[in-house]
């Protein structure tokens, strides 16, 4: 028990996270929480989706276990296993079982890269049973009133491989997320990224021509995410025109036409 | 060499054409002293230029003696094939005008540093400014720089500077001044009229300009002055671009006439900051001043303004030239604007005629009997004058705080009130917002137009009418939303093979690919197969060290152990069917038509590469007793001979219904045994027939179908090149379900890339 004690205190989140939030999907949240409902949340990668769950989670005093999703993960990797210690074999709950043991909030992050066949092992703790069976124990564990289970994924990925099956996306409360409005996406980047507000209001705006070619030849727009760390390599002494370059552009495409045509708003931009 | 023998060659190499011997010896006759090698060279050019234009083959040889000593024998094909560009361009004056006047450029060009055409950085400064403008907006070629709110007009070759990179600067900055116009509404401004000025339909402001005693010079004050309030908005909003404008652009601007009037705020235009409030002192207060140089002007302090420098300086002017501006400022064309707003307001307008047309025939006929006042035919045929539509917008309704966002919108017809569908109140909320006033011309329009329809439709028509359903053909439901049910035994099928053309299609478009194609084959194969390491395997190249821990301890605790305890590399195959059903309507005539076929070969070529099973179908049609369905390669077929034939004799049909056409993929695709199935629809626009499968009932109708291909387990996925796709596609696709392609020459490389997207 110790050890789950302990285990769990490291997902405990103590300070308050940085989330502003765009319109009500704190209520909606918190009223899933209270009716014991599970989570989807929805929305482009780096747009905060992720602090979401870390403000909920030290609004709610509950850990926060998080599991990245990927097309190896199994499903003794979420319930748990057998290991040998000194000669013994231990059992220990995987990341799942931990979080339904101890009622906290398990968040499994990009579901959609993980293999239908595994994602099925939520299903009863999804539904009105809130149940997880742990076959290897014969046990069935309920979770507590405390647990929530929560995941996420981008809808914008257009693979046919890569999709939710419906039986698992209807059992959950979805709240879609998009980019925040520029100003509240300025306040988060002078808060995370550390700059002036002459600077995150410039970033703001390179991020909103860039959104504005998705579709024309960049797949996705910088997200608020890239606008913090480019903030940071700026605080750090980078030059802004190599900060854009190496923390926004690159990383959004790898077309030299439309790297070219990005670094043209930079370099009108700064 | 002798004129003798240079005519007899020049008649040899003209014939069968016997030109005048005087014109011939006349150009024939330098050449006399000129070396046999520059003859013979001369020569040499006849047969290519003779068969294109006699004169400019005259000319070219009457040229050529005074040429050759600026332009070496070697640089002479090239400067042939430039002014045969020209020619073919923009004719022979144009042609000529090159060869005598360009070629010290031409020599510049050859030695890198002649100018900078906007071809070559299109690619760079398209994205640019779209991404800065956040719409569509079109470049155009121009020799006058200016801007008429939905394209830029452009220069197609930039010369000022010697250097390329500044030419390519002064572009972006051309580009960048000019949807700065746009952004800060210089031409949506809205100035008190006098009495006596009647209001223009878009552009108050140019009657209120047009109405000043001298209106080339109030047109020049409020044009300056907006220059002005755009540049310091740019300097805002990007000090990068100005800073290297100043830098490299403006100390090379010389401003033509420094004694104008307006001379000291155009200087503003390009001054330093700090240099700004003198340079204005001279006709504007600090007063007036203040707000353009802290950018807080507004098109109104321009408007007030002009009123008042005119009124100082006009009793000055009565002869008025009006002033050079520099170029990146641009020509003022209020008409040019004007005129794109009409067109903008025609194009709406007649988006809504065909959706109200649409939704009027999908009516009740004791509503459309309502409508047309029982009256039936007369009202009909006369519909646009008879009918009485109303119209009001909800900004003329009072409004409430929850009601904010709603748009409640009457419209009544004869007295009528009609019911408008999503997309149509949308249309014409959008319309009154862009133009201010409500499109009941147009509606009024699209009542005349559905009573004709009505009255065709009604007349006897023997395909319709004497339908029966055929043994050969496969007859499918319809979805009718109004009713929420199906139409049984709706629509038939008929199931067609496209006759194969022998063409030199398929063999140009992989010579013109020819990169692409070679650099999608090495795409596709790396996507063919996937390798990964399974575990919990009972065999395998390695030891599964976690199972084997597992096991272990599963045995230790009492419970029977795995014996998955090896790991396998596994190399995944793809199990996947696709399906590409490709639009073969009346509108993908031309450019549209050739585009999807180059697609469809690139594609077919790479996914022999990749191995999924493909097949190729087309659809066409008239009503619902004739919807084609063509054949063009199967899911098992090999890609041969006969399939490229058939690819290369799509053709443009008649009738987009993309019910029956889907639904009739979904059974083929349904037989298929695959992991994962896809129907890729190739289309450029909206379903749509001859009949009153239009507007929502087609849209409705085609969603369904792509609902059931979801129910069988079918991923359908919808390219489309369609320029209003945007409104209704989220609607029938579900989001991410389809892409959309705003230049139809880009469909062959973007078609591949979408597909591995798709399915990696």
């Amino acid at each position: 028990m110790g050890t789950i004690k302990q285990r769990l205190e490291e997902h405990l989140i103590t300070k308050e996270p940085y989330y502003l939030a765009s319109g009500n999907e704190m209520e909606i949240a918190l009223s899933a929480y209270k009716n014991k409902l599970p989570l989807l949340l929805k929305g482009p990668t780096g747009c905060g989706k992720t602090r979401f769950m870390q403000y909920l989670a030290w609004k709610l005093q509950r850990p926060l276990i998080t599991v990245s999703c990927h097309d190896d993960l199994s499903t003794s990797d979420l319930v748990g296993r057998y290991l040998i210690r000194s000669g013994e074999a231990v059992w220990t709950d995987g990341p799942l079982t931990l979080a339904v043991r101890a009622g906290a909030i398990c968040y499994l992050d990009e579901i959609v890269e993980a293999r239908k066949d595994t994602t099925v092992v939520i299903h009863p703790l999804a539904d009105d049973r809130r149940e997880l069976p742990v076959e290897k124990l014969g046990e069935l564990l309920s979770a507590p009133q405390e647990f929530m289970i929560s995941v996420s994924y981008n809808p914008g990925y257009q693979s046919v491989l890569k999709d939710l099956k419906p039986s698992t996306r209807q059992r959950f409360v979805a709240i879609s997320f998009d980019y925040p409005e520029p100003e509240r996406e300025t306040e988060i980047v002078i808060r995370e990224g550390g700059v002036d507000t002459e600077l995150a209001y410039s970033l703001v705006k390179l991020a909103g021509m860039t959104r504005s070619l998705k579709d024309s030849g960049l797949a996705e727009g910088a997200s608020t995410r890239l606008l913090i760390q480019t903030g940071q390599l700026v605080q750090d002494g980078i030059d802004i025109h190599a900060a854009c370059r190496a923390a926004l552009l690159e990383p959004l495409s790898d077309d030299p036409e439309m790297l070219a045509a990005l670094q043209e708003m930079v370099s009108s931009i700064f | 060499m002798k004129l003798a023998k240079l005519t007899e060659r020049f008649y040899a190499l003209v014939a069968p054409d016997i030109p005048n011997e005087w014109d011939v010896e006349e150009v024939l006759e330098p050449f006399i002293d000129e070396s046999d090698h520059i003859c013979e060279a001369a020569l040499s050019h006849i047969p290519m230029i003779w068969p294109v234009s006699n004169s400019l083959c005259f000319d070219f040889l009457r040229l050529l003696p005074e040429t050759l000593k600026q332009l070496s024998l070697e640089q002479i094909p090239r400067w042939i094939s430039i002014t045969l560009d020209h020619y073919e361009t923009n004719g022979l004056r144009s042609a000529q005008r090159f060869m005598t006047d360009d070629i010290p450029n031409y020599l510049a060009q050859l030695g890198g540093s002649g100018g900078l055409s906007f071809d070559s950085i299109e690619k760079k400064l398209l994205p640019y400014i779209r991404g800065i403008a956040r719409k569509d907006l079109q470049i155009c070629y121009s020799r006058q720089i200016y801007t008429d709110t939905t394209s830029i007009y452009l220069p197609e070759k930039l010369s000022f500077f010697s250097e390329s990179s500044d030419n390519f600067l002064y572009y972006k900055l051309i580009l960048t001044f000019q949807w700065g116009f746009i952004h800060c509404g210089i031409f949506t401004v809205e100035p008190q009229l006098s009495e006596n000025q009647v209001p223009s339909e878009f552009l108050q402001l140019r009657h209120y300009l047009n109405g000043f005693d001298n209106p080339a010079l109030a047109r020049d004050i409020y044009h300056v002055l907006e220059s002005l309030r755009v540049r310091i908005f740019l300097e805002q909003e990007f000090p990068g671009l100005l800073r290297a404008s100043a830098k490299q652009i403006f100390p090379c601007l010389k401003q033509a006439n420094s004694n104008h009037p307006l001379a000291g705020i155009q200087h503003a235009v390009i001054a330093d900051k700090k240099d700004i409030l003198t340079t204005l002192s001279h006709l504007l207060t600090e007063k007036e001043a203040e707000p353009y140089i802290y950018g807080k002007a507004t098109a109104n302090n321009s408007v007030a303004l002009t009123a008042r420098l005119h009124k100082i300086l006009e009793p000055h002017h009565t002869n008025y030239l009006p002033f050079e501006r520099f170029s990146f400022q641009g020509h003022f064309r209020l008409n040019a604007v004007a005129a794109a707003r009409t067109a903008a307001k025609q194009k709406l307008g007649e988006q809504l005629i065909d959706l109200m047309t649409s939704h009027l025939l999908s009516l009740s006929r004791e509503k459309l009997l309502e409508i047309y006042k029982k009256d039936e035919k007369k009202n009909m045929a006369e519909g646009t004058a008879e009918s009485d539509v109303t119209m009001i917008m909800d900004s003329e309704l009072v409004r409430t705080a929850d009601q904010e966002k709603a748009a409640p919108l009457l419209v009544t017809i004869n007295n009528q009130e009609i019911t408008l569908p999503q997309e149509l109140a949308d249309f014409s909320k959008k319309f009154f917002d862009e133009f201010g006033q409500t499109p009941a011309r147009f509606l009024s329009a699209a009542v005349g137009k559905a009573g004709q329809k009505m009255l065709e439709t009604a007349s006897p028509e023997p395909p319709e009418e004497s339908f029966t359903v055929n043994r050969d053909v496969i007859v499918y439901d319809e979805w009718d939303y109004r009713r929420q049910g199906f139409r049984k035994n709706w629509c038939s099928l008929h199931c067609k093979e496209l006759s194969p053309v022998h063409s030199s299609f398929i063999k140009n478009t992989l010579e013109k690919y020819h990169g692409l194609s070679l650099r999608l084959r090495h795409q596709f194969e790396m996507l063919r197969s996937q390798e990964r390491f399974v575990r919990r395997q009972r065999e395998g190249d390695d030891i599964d060290f976690d199972s084997l821990v597992e096991s272990l301890s599963d045995s230790h605790a009492g419970i029977p152990p795995s014996d998955r305890l090896f790991i396998r590399l596994k190399r995944d195959s793809r199990d996947i069917a696709v399906l590409f059903l490709v639009d073969m309507s009346n509108s993908t005539a031309g450019w549209v038509n050739n585009a999807l076929k180059e697609s469809l070969v690139l594609m077919a070529e790479a996914m022999e590469v990749l191995g999924d099973r493909y097949g190729i179908y087309g659809f066409s049609g008239m009503r619902r007793s004739r919807c084609e369905f063509f054949h063009i390669k199967h899911l098992t077929e090999p890609f041969g001979a006969a399939v490229r034939q058939r690819i290369g004799s799509i053709a443009p049909g008649e009738y987009t219904r993309m019910g029956p056409a889907i639904r009739h993929s979904i059974e083929i695709l349904k037989d298929i045994d695959a992991k994962v199935r896809l129907l890729i629809t190739l289309s450029d626009g909206k379903p749509e027939d001859y009949d009153a499968y239009k507007g929502e009932y087609a849209i409705e109708d085609t969603r369904h179908a792509l609902l059931e291909a979801r129910i069988a387990d079918i991923h359908p996925f919808c390219i489309t090149i369609d320029h209003h796709a945007k409104e209704y596609m989220k609607h029938m696709h579900g989001p991410a379900n389809y892409i959309f392609i705003d230049d139809v020459r880009k469909l062959p490389l973007r078609m591949p890339e979408i597909y591995r997207t798709l399915t990696c």
